[in-house]
């Protein structure tokens, strides 16, 4: 068949059954699309792509692209595993995806003004109240602020999924401080270097993101700061945040000063960066820190972290900060299941990107089936992150799963569950084996916004985004911290 | 001094700083190839014909070759027949390197002549073969230890000044041609001419215009990436990437030492310390020469206009082709420029 000519390394590669692969189809045929990558690994044997692989790891060492992992006390620095097998998507299927991401980011962006602003949507009921306010990033006491330059979302991390019949689907939105891109820009660098016969002009390039992200943040300077002379810079918590890489490489390729906490100074109403050549006024601030970290006088008293008076700049329009505080509201699990009603609400469309169909515990018939299907659902805690606090009922033990009936019973708002869905696979490289196996993967695609000219700021994406992979066999958590891996993706230039 | 030795700091530095900008070059091509969404003869046949080899390379490999990165990466990597391929540089640095031994240090030497030696190798074949991108980072690494080494380990007087002098005039040759490159972009007329080679290769054809942005960005980075003012650049730009601030930038920023300016002006002063007012009579010509390149540069700066781009950097080549020219007859002792003038330096060409 089809599948083996020239491929040394496609050769005997199967999808698992009721599984979507990215590049090959049921019958082992690689996809139209998929073909400037399969064709690259035409006549690459075992050990011809052994060698590359161990190019790109050392490659990833010099460099220095590192994280910390939390649970790791000795402050490890791990490097992220790459496949070199990319993932690709067409050029067709990209331009929707392009479009449902800023389609949801639209709704998302005014749902926030409306949560902090006049709560319609709690008043006419397309979200029930109480997920609003009992959700742990909704600040109450942000309500009417105006951020300056009328952004929340500036920068915007939204998890997409492939189900197997090929449908992609929002998993999950990150409106707070998504990271994984500088592992993106990395991965490509990797790909390039390693890769000795590229093929050329068919893939989009990713490396303007930093430019198109300075751009955006400019782009939200204070009233009457002119953007050309304002002073833009990255927050950072420092070297010990497990993302410090990524911080230091995006203040390095956009050429913006990187800060901590103490750097920055509060005189007035106006946030002030201490140089030596005395303090200078600060207009945007790109945050990495979470909410809780930023000002100690307005989230926690008791902590000496953050820059006190720093949200009392930002509520007067003095400094805007990227992303907005308050966000986590947006992209709460116990949100998720309302965001195409959201939508249909402010933009009076049908969304174009499907997602996942969610029980919400909170509501009592859901929450009955939950309980007595938790074998066949994934339960998710909905202030929980990282692939840390769910159930993966079909896997799990009995005693955990008694566990989590007990959890959801006891405060059924903190709960949403979903079915399974059989996450689309790609060829990835098993050194154990010396062979390609499927994996799963999923992809988080980027999306930066810049001032708003009407009511909707404009939204750039970047083409592809980082495809996560899961490297344990059969597994289904992608997460860096737990084994996880990631891949380049390629999106297929329209050109072509 | 003697005449032969200077002529040889020259040479060492020149091929030195010619080796270190063509792996550059190449690297950040092969880069820009994989993703620019540009024809591959757009992103290759600039390499050949800003190398002024154009002609050779069509006789040799025909012209459609120009758009094939391999042939262009071997042709400019190994081929000995090229004047200005990495190979003939590495030879050409240690063959000029050899004759004067006893004036450069022996860390310069050796490093020199170890670049050589494992450039020749096999484990070098095996390394451009499997990692393409290693080899051209250790030729720019090595070029830059043996330049590193002139300047902390030489006896900083007229040998190493005129050592010297060869890297920055080579430099601002260089980084002339590689922003001549995309140049058509800038002055708007889409089909521009490219220095020195119009007639036979000229600029590629404009990409699609639906493109035309991102191509250009791409070209920029790659162009600021090949004169490694990428950080630099960004710094002073804070992440802007516009045509004419790249351009500007590796043209005219006095604080970044391989832009035009820069290299114009250090090189003016190496020249007036190696031909002090005294010695006006012996290196007048080619010191008043780049005076006024160095004064033309700085009027440019004021009136900068894009669309006479290549007009500029032209004027930079040529004239920088006749200074190197005419400081090469004032360390010669010559009696006519004639004499001294034409490359390369070292007569003998090896295989």
């Amino acid at each position: 068949m089809a599948e083996a000519e020239g491929s040394l390394l496609l050769k005997g590669y199967g999808a698992l059954s009721g599984t979507y692969d990215e590049l090959v189809d049921a019958a082992g045929v690689p996809r139209p699309h998929a073909r400037v990558a399969t064709e690259l690994l035409d006549g690459l044997t075992p050990e011809g792509f052994q060698r590359c692989q161990s190019l790109a790891e050392l490659s990833l060492v010099q460099q220095g692209v590192t994280f910390s992992v939390y649970s790791d006390q000795r402050g490890t620095e791990k490097v992220m595993p790459v496949c070199l097998v990319p993932r690709v998507m067409g050029a067709p299927e990209w331009e929707r995806v392009e479009r449902g991401l800023v389609q949801r980011l639209a709704a998302l962006e005014l749902f926030l003004a409306d949560v902090y602003g006049d709560q319609r949507t709690l008043r006419e009921g397309v979200v029930p109240g109480e997920m609003v306010e009992k959700s742990k990033s909704f600040e109450p006491r942000l309500r009417g602020v105006k951020p300056a330059g009328g952004v929340r979302i500036h920068i915007a991390g939204v998890d997409l999924i492939r189900d197997p019949t090929g449908t992609l689907r929002v998993l999950e939105d990150n409106l707070r401080t998504p990271s994984g891109v500088s592992y993106v820009l990395e991965n490509r660098q990797v790909t390039k270097r390693v890769f000795q016969h590229a093929v050329e002009g068919g893939v989009r390039r990713v490396d303007d993101y930093p430019s198109q992200l300075a751009e955006a943040l400019r782009s939200v300077s204070p009233e009457g700061v002119d953007p050309e002379e304002s002073t833009v810079v990255v927050l950072t918590p420092g070297p010990f945040n497990s993302a410090y890489f990524e911080h230091s490489f995006l203040a390095r390729s956009m050429g913006l000063e990187l800060v901590e906490a103490s750097d920055l100074v509060v005189d007035g109403d106006d946030v002030y960066v201490r140089t030596t050549m005395g303090p200078r006024r600060v207009h945007v601030i790109y945050r990495r820190t979470d909410d809780a970290f930023i000002d100690p006088e307005f989230f926690r008293p008791d902590s000496l972290l953050g820059v006190p008076g720093l949200m009392r700049a930002w509520a007067k329009g003095r400094v805007a900060l990227a992303n907005a505080p308050g966000n986590g509201v947006a992209d709460d699990k116990a949100i998720y299941p309302f965001v195409p009603d959201l939508i249909r609400f402010f933009l009076k469309e049908e969304p174009i990107l499907e997602q996942v169909p969610t029980f919400v515990c909170a509501r009592r018939d859901d929450r009955m089936f939950v309980v007595e299907h938790l074998d066949e659902l994934v339960v998710k805690a909905v202030d929980e992150a990282g692939g840390y606090g769910m159930l993966m009922g079909p896997q799990a033990t009995q005693a955990e799963r008694d566990k989590f009936r007990e959890l959801v019973l006891a405060e059924p708002r903190k709960y949403i569950a979903q079915h399974r869905v059989e996450l689309s696979t790609c060829p990835t490289w098993v050194p154990e084996r010396k062979r390609l196996e499927p994996r799963r993967v999923d992809l988080r695609p980027f999306a930066l916004a810049s001032r708003a000219l009407g009511t909707i700021p404009s939204r750039w994406v970047l083409p592809g985004g980082l495809t996560r992979v899961a490297l344990r066999e059969g597994s289904y958590v992608v997460n860096s911290s737990q084994g996880g891996g990631s891949k380049d993706t390629w999106v297929q230039s329209s050109q072509a | 001094m003697i005449s032969r030795v200077a002529d040889h700091c020259f040479w060492v530095g020149r091929y030195l700083d010619r080796a270190e900008s063509t792996a550059r070059l190449l690297q950040v091509t092969r880069s820009l190839a994989f993703d620019a969404e540009m024809p591959t003869q757009a992103v290759w046949r600039p390499v050949v014909t800003v190398s002024g080899q154009y002609p050779d390379f069509c006789e040799r490999f025909g012209d459609k070759a120009a758009g094939q990165g391999d042939v262009v990466q071997r042709y400019m990597t190994w081929a000995p027949e090229n004047a200005v391929s990495i190979k003939t540089s590495i030879w050409g640095a240690r063959e000029s390197a050899r004759s004067i031994r006893e004036v450069l240090s022996l860390d310069i030497w050796q490093a020199t002549n170890e670049l050589y030696l494992w450039f020749v190798s096999e484990e070098a074949q095996r390394t451009y073969a499997h990692d393409r991108d290693e080899i051209y980072r250790q030729i720019r690494r090595q070029t830059q230890l043996s330049l590193g080494l002139v300047r902390s380990t030489m006896l900083h007087d007229t040998p190493m000044d005129i050592l010297w002098l060869g890297v920055l005039l080579e430099r601002i040759g260089q980084t002339a041609r590689i922003l001549d490159m995309h140049h058509y972009l800038l002055d708007g007329n889409g089909h521009g001419k490219s220095v020195k080679d119009a007639k036979d290769g000229g600029a590629p054809a404009e990409p699609g215009a639906g493109k035309h942005q991102i191509v250009q960005t791409a070209l920029w980075l790659s162009l600021l990436r090949t004169c490694s003012g990428f950080e630099a650049f960004m710094r002073v730009h804070k992440g802007r990437v516009t045509g004419h601030d790249a351009v500007e930038f590796l043209l005219f920023e006095e604080r970044f030492p391989r832009s035009l300016r820069y290299c114009v002006r250090s090189a003016l002063g190496l020249m007036r310390r190696i031909w002090p007012a005294e010695l006006a009579a012996i290196g007048g010509a080619p010191l008043a020469r780049l005076a006024a390149l160095d004064a033309w540069l700085g009027e440019r700066k004021l009136d900068f206009d894009p669309s006479s781009i290549h007009d500029l950097l032209t004027h930079v080549v040529d004239e920088t082709a006749l200074v190197c020219s005419e400081a090469r007859h004032a360390m010669s002792g010559a009696t006519t420029a004639s004499e001294a003038a034409g490359e390369p330096g070292p007569t003998t060409q090896q295989q």
